[in-house]
């Protein structure tokens, strides 16, 4: 393998990044921020260079040190390098580095430009650790380090109390998630004897059974990961708050990247699903992308409405992967990190725009203010529903055509639905905020943000345009299906053709999207749905309750639990128990301090007393 | 007979008997300069001890077996050295109140220091009675030295008649031992003890001799006296009472045990075990409520005899290792204690805890001192108590897995609940230190050299000790061997 350090420099790169700007130049601002965008885009840089030399498949697969090695138990520090991981750094770096770029006109009036910066490097980190670790321990602890760098980048202007309740939710709901992930870890090392990725595929490999029967149990468990960070039901219920970080953020953690590892983990771990898990993993990922998109109709949040688009994707992958397919899931995935930092990063730059206004009716006519923001912003939208040529098209079909290969029609028809309701929500909010009239002053007096935003769009854009046929699914098909031929750019673009009917059904979702959409919201003042369907649009504004419900159940009985805690440690455990031994020897040691009278004869009484007690001891009790 | 193995105790003398003779002409300012010439000739004594020259390097037994001079005697004379090198520093410190008659003083503590120097060498009963006595009587006189002060003058007198009764119990067990034996050289009664194991009138001398050294290291039940004479003696007599006294004591103790009377003492696990136990909860319990700081030390100190009794019970080698290393940590722990108190308490009528209040910024290095020693005392690491205190549990527990004791594991427990409670009036101590809200004289305390070295010496012991424990636990595991437990 050439250039075998460069995945290590690429690695640590943004560690280094973010040490050096909490150390030392917190308070310059750009030449922090230059550092962090000089360090991913390095990375980059460099990734490039490494595929180029070794291509997608090194000949090495793993560089490792020893880590740690107690007993049975020998973990390494290594580096996992196949078409994966690499095609995964390609977009951490990427995508990341055109968000980190971004960022830097985005944040530029923000005075914690720097602390902005650092996190955003920390969040690279552990992104990348989580990428290329070649075991299980090594890609928790980034695992967390993710959720750490998350709750601190949501939080960041933790000065608004709802940013830090919302970092607070992000960061608990997913250790819940992380808890049976934990156990899944374990499980699989109790039974396996193993962490390192290779060893149990080879494992599995001689024995695909090789799990026995925690198999079941261990995958779900597992999948508590992806439950938890790419929020699938029921832990979903954090990703919307999580808006209320930087629209940068968002578009970089909460879209493109960290949320997707948690379909990156379950395609990494792939042989360890045996059916049964992969049945409910699919059900959940299609019960979620139908809750979200369902929700997202009714938000009238900018960043709201992509949020929970993004859950609603989200589900798709998961359920691709449950459906035994992890080529269609991280085809779905890159696309997707295209597009959705683009449209993420598209809203950022409006809202920017209108002084930091988020609602979408209070925007409108941005084509003549905003072009490139107008124009990225459709293309990023035409991915997103699944135009053909665009990118989205590519991957959802994948994913509609593996529904009917498994001869799962609810899920196809889940999926199907899905696409429909999300173009309908999708171009409810392009007509919405982008055409028609102005509805407030703001929207009259907006402007195009700076060049150094807009560059990022353009780039983002050409890959949400051209993502779907430049070669991604072959380097995927290579890692998951070795015999699988490659495709060139023309098969790519015709590949559609060999699932005719899913290919109807989904532009047939398409179109019915948009013609619902166009009847609606064409010149809409108003949202006209809520008195169309009543309780129902009432039921998906508020989210169909979700939090309401866990409020009153889960949240109710942690606190009573709490209370019970408290009660025990402050009265039982502080009151009774430690304030009684502590008093009781208080009140001990005031006793046996009268024996301590001053007076002589006292003294010598006993000492003489003390003298016939040893005596007795020893020469009458002791016989 | 060979009777240059004393040269080091005769210097002693000859120094303090010289620091007397000198005061006759040194005119009253100058009189500080007695205390450095006997730091100076100390230290030299002290140096030359180390150096692998001259008396200590000495081995063997002089006056018909009556002296010895091996590895336990050598360990204990150097301790006593570097004690008697630091009470001078902290007589230095107090001689403002005592005007006229320093000198006496100095002389005192180095005679004390020859009696100490006796007792590591006493090899039979009339050397260790003599030795006693000749720390004793020296210390009534220390102890009421304040003439002026009537708690100086009670202490005095209280230590007078309870020493002497303490000393007519020894007495009388000596003459027990004799009595029945005919013998009163250590290694002779070794040899013939077992005849006598089951003699009554043998086996209550030798109680009566425990008894005696009971008092000397303040163990229950004849720990009585300590709390007042602690109190009312000057702070100096205080800190060679705590760690000269005591360890002369603990000596004396582990040769009559283990040299004497070995037959007798392997089959008193038991109640060495409780005199420990109880004498670890009497010193911590009592010191919870004390305000006094002098009188809390002194319970502490019993506390730290009942710790030390650990390494007699265990009844192994480790365990009188242990012992060993614990007073080393707890020289320099003590030393600091009281050279802080006697600088703080300088112009005060008493010791309460109170007047440390705002000690911190009155002197933030003599603060930090007086913290040092207090967690020292309490036994966290990495300072030298926490390392004694972990040799010794560890030792007992040694000695209760090889046994089968619980009695053993039993004493482990109740010394760490000891150590538990311990924290408490420690802590207390650097509370009023650092956070007292009572609001005290702030005027800084400028600190003279002599005060700033020997504060400096005791912190970095505290420190060594705890961090580098190895060349002073090598020279008590050799000095442990020395005894044949």
């Amino acid at each position: 393998m050439k250039l075998e350090a460069l995945p290590w420099i690429i690695l640590f790169l943004p560690l280094l990044s973010a040490a050096v700007i909490t150390l030392f130049t917190l308070r310059c601002r750009t030449l922090s921020s230059l550092i962090s965008i000089g360090a991913i885009v390095a990375g980059f840089i460099l990734t490039v260079c490494f595929i180029g030399a070794n291509g997608f498949h090194p000949a090495v697969t793993e560089t490792a040190t020893s880590w740690l090695s107690i007993d049975t138990l020998h973990v390494d520090f290594g580096l996992k390098l196949d078409a994966l991981s690499l095609m995964m750094m390609l977009i951490v770096t990427g995508v990341g580095g055109a968000i980190h770029i971004y960022s830097f006109g985005y944040m530029h009036e923000d005075r914690s430009m720097a602390r902005f910066f650092a996190f955003l490097s920390l969040f690279t980190f552990s992104m990348l650790g989580i990428v290329l670790a070649n075991n299980f321990l090594q890609m928790f602890i980034f695992w967390e380090l993710v959720g750490v760098s998350s709750y601190l980048l949501i939080g960041f202007w933790f000065e608004k109390p709802s940013a830090g309740d919302a970092a607070k939710k992000a960061f608990i709901t997913n250790r819940l998630g992380d808890f049976g992930f934990l156990f899944g870890i374990l499980m699989v090392w109790g039974v396996l004897g193993t962490l390192n990725f290779g060893e149990i595929s080879a494992q599995f490999l001689t024995n695909p059974v090789a799990l026995g029967g925690c198999a079941t149990l261990a995958g779900l468990l597992i999948f508590c990961g992806t439950l938890g960070k790419s929020a699938q039901f029921p832990l979903h219920v954090w990703l919307a708050d999580a808006m209320e970080g930087p629209t940068p953020v968002s578009a970089l953690i909460h879209a493109a990247t960290m949320v997707a590892a948690g379909v990156y983990m379950l395609c990494r771990t792939f042989v360890l699903f045996n059916a049964e898990a992969l049945h409910v993993i699919s059900y959940v990922g299609g019960f979620t992308a139908l809750l979200a998109a369902l929700i997202a109709v009714q938000q009238n949040d900018i960043k709201r409405i992509l949020a929970y688009s993004t859950l609603s994707q989200l589900g798709y992958m998961v359920m691709a992967v449950g459906l035994t397919g992890p080529t269609p899931a991280m085809f779905h995935l890159t696309t997707h990190a295209f597009f959705k930092a683009l449209l993420f990063l598209g809203a950022g730059s409006v809202i920017h725009a209108l002084h930091e206004e988020q609602d979408i009716w209070k925007m409108g006519a941005l084509k003549q203010k905003m072009p490139i923001t107008f124009y990225t912003f459709l293309f990023g939208t035409l991915a997103l529903c699944g135009v053909p040529i665009f990118s989205g098209f590519y991957s959802k079909d994948s994913i509609l055509g593996l529904a009917l290969e498994q001869k799962n029609f609810l899920l196809f028809g889940v999926a199907v639905f899905v696409a429909a309701l999300t173009t309908f929500y999708m171009f409810r909010l392009f007509f919405v905020a982008f055409v028609g009239n102005p509805r407030t002053e703001k929207a009259k007096h907006a402007h195009e943000s700076p060049a150094v935003m807009s560059f990022p769009l353009i780039a983002l854009a050409v890959l949400a345009v051209a993502g779907g046929f430049i070669g991604v699914v072959n380097v995927y098909n290579s890692q998951f299906k070795p015999n699988a031929e490659s495709l060139s750019i023309i098969q790519q673009i015709l590949e559609p053709i060999h699932a005719p009917v899913g290919l109807a059904c989904g532009l047939g979702a398409v179109v019915v999207g948009f013609l619902a959409a166009f009847s609606l919201y064409k010149n809409a003042a108003t949202d006209p749905l809520p008195a169309k369907l009543g309780p129902l649009a009432t039921a998906m504004k508020n989210r169909f309750y979700f939090d309401e419900i866990y409020e009153a159940t889960f949240i109710r009985a942690h606190d009573a639990i709490a209370w019970v805690a408290w009660f025990v440690d402050r009265w039982i455990l502080e009151g009774v128990v430690i304030g009684g031994v502590r008093g009781g020897t208080d009140i001990f040691g005031r006793g046996l301090r009268l024996l301590q009278s001053g007076n002589l004869q006292w003294y010598a009484f006993m000492f003489v007393t003390g003298v016939a007690v040893v005596l007795y001891w020893v020469l009458v009790f002791g016989k | 007979m060979n009777a240059s193995l004393i040269t080091l105790e005769l210097c002693v003398i000859a120094l303090g008997t010289a620091l007397l003779l000198a005061d006759f002409w040194v005119p009253a300012e100058r009189k500080k300069y007695l205390a450095y010439a006997a730091i100076a000739a100390l230290t030299g004594l002290l140096v030359i001890s180390f150096s692998g020259q001259g008396v200590c390097s000495l081995g063997g037994s002089a006056f018909h077996g009556s002296f010895v001079n091996d590895a336990l005697a050598v360990f204990f004379k150097r301790l006593f050295l570097t004690a008697a090198i630091l009470v001078l520093f902290v007589v230095l410190q107090f001689s403002s109140r005592v005007p006229g008659a320093i000198s006496e003083y100095y002389s005192l503590v180095l005679f004390a220091l020859a009696g100490m120097l006796f007792a590591a060498s006493a090899n039979d009963f009339p050397m260790l009675f003599v030795s006693i006595e000749l720390i004793t009587i020296t210390f009534y006189v220390l102890t009421s030295f304040q003439r002026s002060k009537i708690a100086s003058l009670e202490a005095g007198v209280k230590y007078l008649i309870l020493g002497a009764l303490s000393s007519s119990f020894m007495i009388f067990g000596i003459a027990l031992i004799w009595g029945t034996t005919g013998k009163l050289n250590f290694n002779d009664l070794a040899a013939v003890a077992p005849q006598f194991a089951t003699s009554k009138l043998f086996v209550l001398g030798v109680l009566l001799v425990l008894s005696g050294l009971g008092f000397k290291i303040a163990a229950f039940p004849f720990q009585i006296w300590a709390p007042d004479v602690y109190q009312g003696a000057p702070t100096p007599t205080t800190a060679f009472l705590a760690i000269g006294s005591k360890a002369a004591g603990f000596v004396l103790l582990l040769r009559f045990l283990f040299t004497a009377v070995p037959c007798l003492t392997t089959h008193w696990s038991s109640l060495l075990i409780i005199i420990s136990c109880i004498t670890i909860l009497y010193g911590n319990l009592c010191a919870l409520p004390q305000r006094n700081l002098k009188r809390l030390l002194a319970y502490s100190s019993i506390s730290h005899a009942g710790y030390l009794l650990l390494g007699v019970a265990a009844l192994n080698t480790a365990g009188i290792a242990a012992i060993l290393y614990y007073f080393a940590g707890y020289l320099f722990t003590v030393l600091a204690a009281f050279t802080v108190i006697a600088i703080v308490f300088k112009n005060l009528e008493s010791e309460e805890i109170s007047g440390l209040a705002g000690l911190s910024q009155r002197s933030p290095f003599l603060a930090a001192s007086m913290t040092f020693a207090m967690v020292s005392l309490a036994g966290i690491p990495p300072l030298a108590g926490f390392f004694g205190k972990f040799l010794l549990l560890k030792a007992v527990i040694a000695q209760g897995a090889a046994t089968h004791d619980h009695g053993y594991y039993w004493l482990a427990a109740i010394t760490l609940v000891g150590v538990v409670i311990s924290m408490y009036y420690y802590f207390g101590v650097v509370r009023a230190i650092y956070w007292s809200r009572e609001t005290a004289d702030l005027t800084p305390i400028e600190l003279d050299g002599p005060a700033k070295v020997s504060l400096a010496l005791c912190v970095a012991g505290i420190f060594w000790l705890g961090l580098f424990p190895n060349t002073i636990l090598d020279l008590a595991n050799e000095a442990a061997k020395s005894l044949g437990v």
